[in-house]
């Protein structure tokens, strides 16, 4: 693995001010006694892997510039990340996870836990991730709400926080919904109950992830007033039974025009005017826009659902790799990423630090829900929001006081997967 | 004896019309002729790299596939056990001993979702019969000229060139609400609104995976009719056979084992199939590769083993039903 000596990585005041303070002893050692060292030392550098969120080549690239030392990130598809954060532990330092796996990853040990006082910035990590209110009046929402994992033990088990451990240092997250083709709906789309809606047979998609797509159906069917789940984020038999029973017929009178799997196909089934209606992530909506369709992001009155990702460190990561590992985790907290993600539309958990790295006009859009000043870019330089446009749900924290369900793995997530292939086959 | 009088031969033992007729017993002197070996290297070297790749890369992790298949996932991992559990769960459905249960009797859903799959690709194989061997024998019979033959052979293949997703995904914007064919219709007022049913419906879906697909049977054909000796064809006429006749007791004979290995190639890149479904199905249908996706998604590998190892033995009852109809060995 490349070896760029600290030296190399004077480009920022906050590379060097880390470099200065950091507690890496392995790294100065190495600096200063130069190759014949090398040898006899550890592995060097961070493999990172996630989903294309947080894995951007720019992201890992600034990285690998600002910490002088190489963080290679690795995107991959959901069920190929989720195989590979769980069984190969050895093959990565650096897991860019999601809180709703937490049920499964956290038992499996294969994280290990960070403890609080490796992290500067901690104590400007709202409250989201740390008691599951962003604000006083804040509803903490149902489901894998990332408090209930993010506290462990010095040995990695969950605990009722606050605690001196945390599995995973909260970064990126945003809270999806519908997007919808407002001149093709005619009126505004305000509840969920809309993607079961009979005025859109045929003209409505939903999310093929059994996990989630059951949960935006479960958010329809509550919203109609058919049936009120205990848990959305976590169905008994009979509920899900319910809720397969309800959709099967829909399905086979062809209300649903299709279920996509990816970003691509969501984006491509509003632009070619298969649908009106859909779940979507909200990044599409700018891409259906940029094609000349028009999209507007619903804020659902029943509330959003939500999603938490953040950086776990493989519990195989030790000696210098691991002071490593918490300065690329540092450095996340710090900013610069934030601010990237922030134009892609996503939050990130210390706001104040995306804020250092976003021009005003950008703060104001992304964050605090006012009108855009002037037209605004993606992280690429793609003219994205035209001036004047305004981000549905308003601001962040007005987004994020009405998060009605969080993804989630259910305990009976293998009798939900059954019955969702039941639905599909039907 | 020649070759051609073999052929003679095979043809006049052939039992009329009945598919894979008996084959032309060979006397001893051309079976040790065929089968009698220039000493070169030995045999197990030759076959060495293969076995070991076999071993390695399809033994192994199908000998891993059965014995995960009784083990026990934990929601995260599996441990070691022997558990018909798995098994129970593929077979029964919810309620299956329970008599009182209206669907005590209703196969399991993945039994019905391994029945799909199955549909979809018997349908699939009868397209790709029906389309490919006319091209096939257009290929080898009409055309006489060697080079031209090679040329539009290249021609079928053009569309393997381009990647799978490409040609899978190239449907979209002719078959959309919005694609090609519905702005004909609609420029030519033959319909006043969109037809739904080509994209996102079974027939975009059959037709994507038989063009996907039907290059694999258009192969193994051409060159079963390309090997049928000229002669044997000019016999027949010279005899008096009509052009269905010929075709009823020469070519379609002894074509038999293109069309059955052409087939076994469809019926098993079909069976497997799971991506197609998504992109021109809308994934409004489940195949068992969906589900084995699904479950090893979720760390159940257990259970997705099981369906894979249903799904292997749903693929080699077919292999050996085409098989049982064909004779390969003794075809060719």
């Amino acid at each position: 693995m490349a070896y760029d000596s600290p030296g190399n990585s004077r480009q920022g005041m906050w590379s060097r001010r880390t470099f200065m303070k950091s507690t890496a002893a392995g790294v100065a050692a190495g600096a200063f006694a130069g190759a014949s060292l090398r040898v006899a030392e550890a592995a060097d550098g961070l493999r990172s892997i996630g989903l294309g969120v947080s894995e951007i080549n720019e992201i890992q690239g600034q990285a690998t510039k600002d910490l002088g030392f190489t963080v290679a990130g690795q995107a991959m598809g959901y069920g190929e990340m989720f195989s590979k954060m769980l069984n190969q532990n050895d093959q990565y330092e650096i897991a860019e996870g999601y809180f709703n796996d937490m049920r499964v990853m956290e038992p499996a040990k294969v994280w290990q836990p960070i403890p609080i006082k490796k992290l500067k910035d901690w104590d400007k990590v709202t409250n989201l991730t740390k008691t599951g209110k962003l604000t006083p009046e804040s509803n903490v929402g149902q489901g894998d709400a990332p408090y209930l994992f993010l506290w462990v033990d010095a040995e990695g088990n969950t605990v009722k926080g606050p605690s001196d451990h945390i599995i995973m240092a909260p970064g990126w997250h945003n809270a999806d919904s519908m997007g919808y083709n407002p001149k093709a709906t005619g009126r505004p789309i305000e509840s969920w109950g809309e993607l079961l809606n009979k005025e859109w047979d045929g003209k409505v998609a939903l999310l093929n992830v059994p996990q989630i797509g059951v949960m935006d159906a479960a958010l329809g069917v509550e919203a109609l007033g058919l049936k009120k789940f205990g848990d959305k984020g976590n169905m008994t038999k009979p509920e899900i039974d319910f809720l397969v029973d309800y959709l099967i017929p829909l399905k086979k009178k062809g209300h649903f025009r299709a279920f996509w799997e990816n970003f691509g196909q969501s984006v491509n089934l509003m632009v070619n005017g298969e649908v009106v209606l859909e779940s979507m992530w909200s990044p599409a909506v700018a891409a259906i826009q940029a094609e000349g369709v028009p999209c507007d992001y619903a804020f659902p009155k029943e509330g959003m659902r939500g999603w938490h990702g953040g950086l776990a460190i493989s519990a195989k990561v030790k000696g210098k790799q691991l002071d490593q590992a918490y300065e690329y985790i540092n450095w996340w907290l710090a900013g610069w990423p934030a601010a990237f993600v922030a134009r892609q539309g996503y939050y990130h958990s210390i706001p104040d630090n995306a804020k250092k790295y976003l021009e005003p006009a950008e703060w104001d859009y992304w964050y605090m829900g006012k009108p855009a000043a002037k037209d605004l870019s993606d992280p690429f330089g793609t003219v994205i929001i035209k001036k004047g446009a305004v981000r549905s749900g308003g601001s962040y924290w007005n987004r994020y006081s009405k998060i009605n369900v969080w993804n989630s793995i259910m305990k009976e997530n293998d009798y939900l997967v059954k019955r969702w292939t039941e639905f599909l086959t039907a | 004896m020649t070759t051609v009088e073999s052929y003679a031969k095979l043809a006049e033992t052939a039992p009329r019309g009945l598919i894979g007729g008996a084959p032309a017993a060979q006397p001893e002197a051309e079976v040790d002729r065929k089968y009698s070996r220039e000493p070169g290297f030995p045999v197990p070297i030759l076959i060495a790299p293969a076995g070991l790749w076999l071993i390695v890369f399809l033994l192994l992790p199908l000998v891993s596939i059965f014995i995960f298949s009784f083990w026990k996932t934990t929601g995260h991992s599996m441990i070691p056990a022997f558990s018909l559990e798995n098994y129970k769960a593929f077979f029964a459905t919810e309620g299956f001993f329970d008599p009182k249960n209206t669907e005590f009797l209703t196969p399991s859903v993945f039994i019905r979702t391994l029945w799909t799959t199955f549909r979809f690709t018997a349908i699939v194989m009868v397209f790709c019969l029906i389309l490919a061997y006319p091209m096939a024998y257009f290929l080898s019979m009409q055309v006489e000229n060697f080079k031209w033959q090679l040329a539009l052979f290249l021609l079928v293949m053009v569309p393997f060139w381009t990647s799978y997703l490409i040609r899978a995904v190239a449907w979209l914007p002719m078959l959309g609400r919005h694609g090609l064919i519905n702005e004909f219709l609609l420029s030519f007022h033959l319909v006043s609104e969109p037809v739904s049913f080509f994209l996102y419906s079974e027939f975009s879906y059959i037709m994507a995976l038989v063009q996907l697909y039907v290059v694999l049977a258009v192969g193994p054909i051409f060159f079963s009719l390309a090997k049928i000796d000229r002669t044997l064809l000019e016999a027949a006429r010279d005899m008096g056979a009509t052009p269905f006749q010929i075709f009823r007791e020469i070519i379609a004979p002894l074509s038999l084992p293109g069309v059955a290995i052409g087939m076994i190639f469809v019926f098993v890149m079909v069976m497997g199939e799971f991506a197609t479904a998504v992109v021109v199905y809308g994934g409004k249908t489940s195949t068992t590769g969906t589900v084995i996706l699904n479950y090893y998604v979720i760390a159940n590998y257990p259970f997705a083993a099981v369906n894979a190892i249903m799904l292997m033995l749903a693929m080699m009852i077919g292999v050996v039903v085409i098989l049982r109809v064909v004779d390969i060995r003794k075809e060719l």
